[in-house]
């Protein structure tokens, strides 16, 4: 008979939550038996959202990607919930809320194409309308930061995508997708139009805005990791939030730069928004930074003389482990970088519900 | 962190508070760690503005802010950090204000100003880190180590008195009602803190001070209620669902419920009251809108259920306010002094958000069987039957009566204040205030010749309106309120009842029971010193206390 442990973990708000777990049983699926959706993405150790700390008790880490989970945080104690099997009693930390903990599966949403342009040279922009809900109505109700899974058509294959618009009642959802060449999802757009139907499953995810005084909100986005920064700055739009932000926007070329419009129309509405766009490597002629997002959060980081930033991070995992490292010389606390690192590809096909 | 203003706070065989990362009610480390401050702050501002107030430059914009700043606050009121980083600055900028008028009248008078010293100058770091590190000169229990725990339980039962007061005034305020002196008393009480005060008697007193000047705030925010929507009137409200889109307005607010009322006015939504604003279907100008319909769930602790299964919009317009859950957070909305972070606070009276919320969710699918409750017994409905009242007492038809009100709460002790109303005789009235009614309003109690059995007076303010039906009581019967066959069984849980206990003590009303368990802060020494003087009595069974409060005089 399998033993079992007693499994404690704390979340970022400070709530507890107890469940039992195998030894041959993963914390997400052992939390799961026990009505507790945790967040995760990818169910496999490739896309490190359920990343967390162990401060009692021994594991064993299943098979996981080295940029989910790197040798040096694992080292240091973290883990994939996903992945992980107690060997003993564990005492674990979360960096979501209570809130982020679902129960049931993720609500399901029908919804139709009502916009799908081109806004760069690899990215669209796709506009969604849902379909009224009978429990949860017309709107668009999610955190700012969350994303969506997208079913692509005719088949149960799932794609992740953060959702770019604010919370709204008239149920719309925009969204910016980089094409993916051979990709499943991005092979249906190419044939999708104004009209298509499709399926959506959410809001999840944990990736979203922290209540902590006036502490300032730098945003990092590596291409369409704009998305959830988008979001994330409607809502403090919106809002009329006063925490100082800044937004450092990353792309490769100039040509990949997109979302001028919105932006232009955020530094309007939010006046304590400063925007950097960041082109590595740029046509002649570029003004603007050149470099990566997180060389401008190092030097931006040396000159800052005020309260040190929460730093807000969507990107391709190199990008978020980099300014992971960043923070860390910076002297940053762990608890003040919150990251989103995009799946590597292949990782989210077939995600379950909720998992 | 260390708080202990609430009834549910942790308690162990030894000590009480909660001290974690957590509390009980939800309010995490650092939110209570700058409520403190922000109270210091407080403190800061009244010591210059009782002293201003003193030469004739006092500033009611300053008292308003200040009442509202402690609302804040309360238990279950304001959990978002961010809120409380902004309204410290907002007490210091304020305590600058203030401050300059008290040196300009002093100059225009030729009195050299007081220096002063503690929370008075006392200056917040400029960012979160900062004020964090600040947190210990604020905390409830400093100085404790010299002072001893009688003397730091005084003061923080007069502190929670204080917010008591402040949270009544400013629901008065809100409705444009606001005296002098009753900026003057809370002025005067956070400045008698600001000097960390040691002397039993004087704190005793001051507490006393406290509760008569509850007595006046209660007076004037009755006057805030009736003048702005007439007196309360005997009323069926139905608590059942009706077919339709729905807001459901939960808290204490009069002025804003009658504001979403206006708004939502012929756009097909129906709006529900929740907990404590039950009472205001009593109200003439506010039961006149069509789309009034009905009251929706149980007191507040049963919300995270009760808002989950609502088919609607939120709002929360005071306390008591825990963690939204996950199905109802994008549909809950705050308003005046409520907070939690990621919630849609509402700060300018324009419900529109709200409003669309409601047109974009479902609604009630159908009517529900209907179901209704009696309400608006209020000193003016009871007072106007006095006579048929006094007669039957004087006849023998009413032997008793019992107000049993105050605050509910999750506390399984609780089922007490139903037990006891369950087993009151049949010719016993039972008066009500406050949410704690909701243990029991829907009993079906009958009458006695035309007098209902259960009375509902009101919120728990409308202890005011208790006061003075006892008053003409014991008026008619040329007796004191002690005299009279009247049993007080109150149910404590957040610092407004703090208020009310000490407005009663104050009036030297003996003999109260309270429960269901005693506040954290009241050490033996000082719970013996309320039993002596007061005759204060914890509750013990509702068997054994009826059988106590039935019992003939000895």
């Amino acid at each position: 008979m399998t033993t079992t442990h007693s499994i404690r973990l704390t979340t970022r708000d400070g709530v507890e939550v107890r469940f039992d777990c195998a030894e041959d049983e993963a914390v997400t699926a052992a939390a799961a038996r026990s009505g507790l959706i945790l967040p995760t993405l990818c169910g496999s150790g490739g896309c490190g959202t359920c990343r967390a700390a162990c401060s009692e008790g021994a594991v064993e880490l299943g098979p996981h990607s080295a940029t989910a989970l790197p040798a040096d945080a694992a080292a240091r104690g973290e883990v994939l919930l996903c992945r992980t099997f107690p060997r003993s009693d564990l005492v674990l930390s979360a960096p979501f809320d209570r809130a982020h903990i679902l129960s049931g599966d993720l609500p399901e949403r029908g919804a139709t194409v009502t916009g799908l342009e081109r806004v760069a040279v690899n990215t669209v922009r796709l506009t969604l309308l849902l379909d009224p809900h009978e429990e949860l109505g017309s709107g668009a109700d999610f955190e700012p930061g969350q994303y969506m899974e997208l079913a692509v058509p005719g088949t149960d294959i799932r794609r992740a995508y953060s959702i770019a618009s604010a919370p709204n009642w008239d149920g719309t959802m925009e969204f910016l997708i980089r094409l993916q060449p051979g990709g499943r999802f991005s092979g249906w757009l190419a044939g999708a139009g104004v009209g298509a139907r499709l399926t959506a499953f959410g809001p999840a995810g944990h990736f979203t805005l922290q209540e902590r005084g006036l502490t300032p909100r730098w945003f990092l986005a590596g291409g369409t990791g704009l998305a959830p920064m988008l979001s994330m700055l409607r809502r403090m739009a919106e809002w009329g939030e006063v925490q100082e932000a800044r937004l450092f926007f990353g792309v490769n070329r100039d040509e990949e730069l997109f979302a001028e419009a919105e932006l232009s129309a955020l530094a309007a509405a939010l006046p304590v928004l400063t925007v950097m766009r960041c082109v590595r490597q740029p046509a002649q002629g570029w003004n603007g930074f050149t470099g990566t997002p997180v060389d401008a959060l190092d030097h931006a980081l040396w000159e800052n003389g005020g309260t040190a930033p929460d730093l807000y991070v969507c990107g391709p995992p190199a990008m978020v482990e980099a300014v992971r490292a960043t923070a860390a010389r910076h002297g940053l606390p762990d608890g003040q970088v919150l990251c989103e690192a995009f799946l590597p590809s292949g990782v989210g096909e077939n995600v379950p519900a909720g998992g | 962190m260390f708080c202990y203003q609430c009834e549910q706070t942790e308690r162990t065989d030894t000590a009480s508070g909660c001290a974690s990362a957590r509390g009980v009610c939800g309010k995490d480390q650092v939110t209570a760690d700058l409520q403190d401050l922000l109270i210091y702050t407080l403190k800061g501002v009244a010591q210059y503005a009782t002293r201003a107030r003193a030469l004739g430059a006092g500033d009611n914009q300053a008292g308003g802010f200040t009442l509202l700043a402690l609302f804040t606050t309360l238990t279950n009121v304001n959990f978002n950090p961010t809120r409380f980083t902004a309204l410290i600055a907002e007490a210091a900028e304020t305590r600058a204000r203030v401050r300059a008028r008290y040196e300009a009248a002093c100059a225009e008078r030729g009195v050299a100003p007081e220096t002063l010293t503690g929370p008075a100058v006392w200056e917040p770091a400029g960012d979160l880190t900062g004020l964090l590190a600040q947190a210990a000169v604020a905390s409830v229990l400093a100085g404790r180590e010299t002072a001893g725990d009688d003397v730091t339980g005084l003061r923080a039962m007069i502190l929670y008195g204080i917010k008591g007061v402040a949270a009544y005034a400013h629901h008065a305020h809100a409705l444009g009602y606001e005296r002098d002196e009753v900026y003057a008393g809370v002025e005067a009480a956070l400045d008698f803190l600001a000097t960390d005060p040691t002397d039993v008697g004087a704190l005793l007193d001051q507490a006393m001070a406290l509760g008569r000047l509850n007595l006046t705030v209660m007076e004037m925010l009755d006057a805030a209620n009736t003048g702005s929507f007439g007196p309360q009137t005997p009323t069926k409200v139905r608590v059942t669902p009706v077919k339709g889109k729905a807001i459901l307005v939960s808290g204490h607010d009069l002025k804003d419920l009658s504001v979403i009322l206006e708004q939502t006015a012929g756009k097909g939504i129906n709006v529900y009251t929740h907990g404590e604003l039950l009472p205001a279907h009593a109200y003439p100008l506010l039961k006149k809108h069509p789309h009034l319909v009905g009251n929706y769930g149980g007191a507040w602790q049963d919300q995270v259920k009760d808002f989950s299964d609502f088919p609607g919009a939120i709002v929360m317009t005071s306390n008591c306010l825990v963690e939204p859950g996950p199905r109802y957070r994008s549909r809950i909305f705050t308003a005046g002094p409520v907070g939690w972070p990621g919630v849609r606070h509402i700060a300018d009276h324009d419900f529109t958000p709200a409003i669309q919320a409601a047109l974009a969710t479902p609604g009630f699918k159908e009517d529900a069987p209907e179901k209704t409750v009696l309400v608006g017994f209020g000193r003016d409905a009871v007072l106007g039957v006095a006579d048929k009242v006094i007669e039957a007492v004087k006849g023998g038809a009413i032997s008793h009566f019992f107000l049993v009100g105050g605050c509910d709460g999750a506390a399984p002790g609780r089922n007490y204040y139903t037990e006891f109303v369950e087993q009151v005789p049949q010719d016993g009235v039972v008066l009500t205030i406050g949410c704690g009614k909701y243990r029991f309003n829907q009993m079906e109690m009958g009458d006695i010749g035309g007098i209902p059995r259960l009375l509902d007076v009101g919120q728990c303010n409308d202890a005011y309106s208790a006061i003075k039906i006892a008053g003409a009581l014991a008026d008619a019967f040329g007796c004191t309120v002690n005299d009279l066959p009247l049993s007080l069984v109150v149910s404590w849980f957040e610092q407004k009842a703090v208020a009310v206990l000490l407005t009663l003590l104050a009036l030297g009303i003996k003999d109260i029971r309270l429960g269901p368990t005693l506040p954290g802060f009241l050490t033996p020494a000082l719970l013996d010193a309320l039993v002596e003087k007061f005759a204060l009595k914890p509750v013990t069974t509702a068997e054994a206390d009826l059988a106590a409060a039935l019992a003939p005089a000895a």
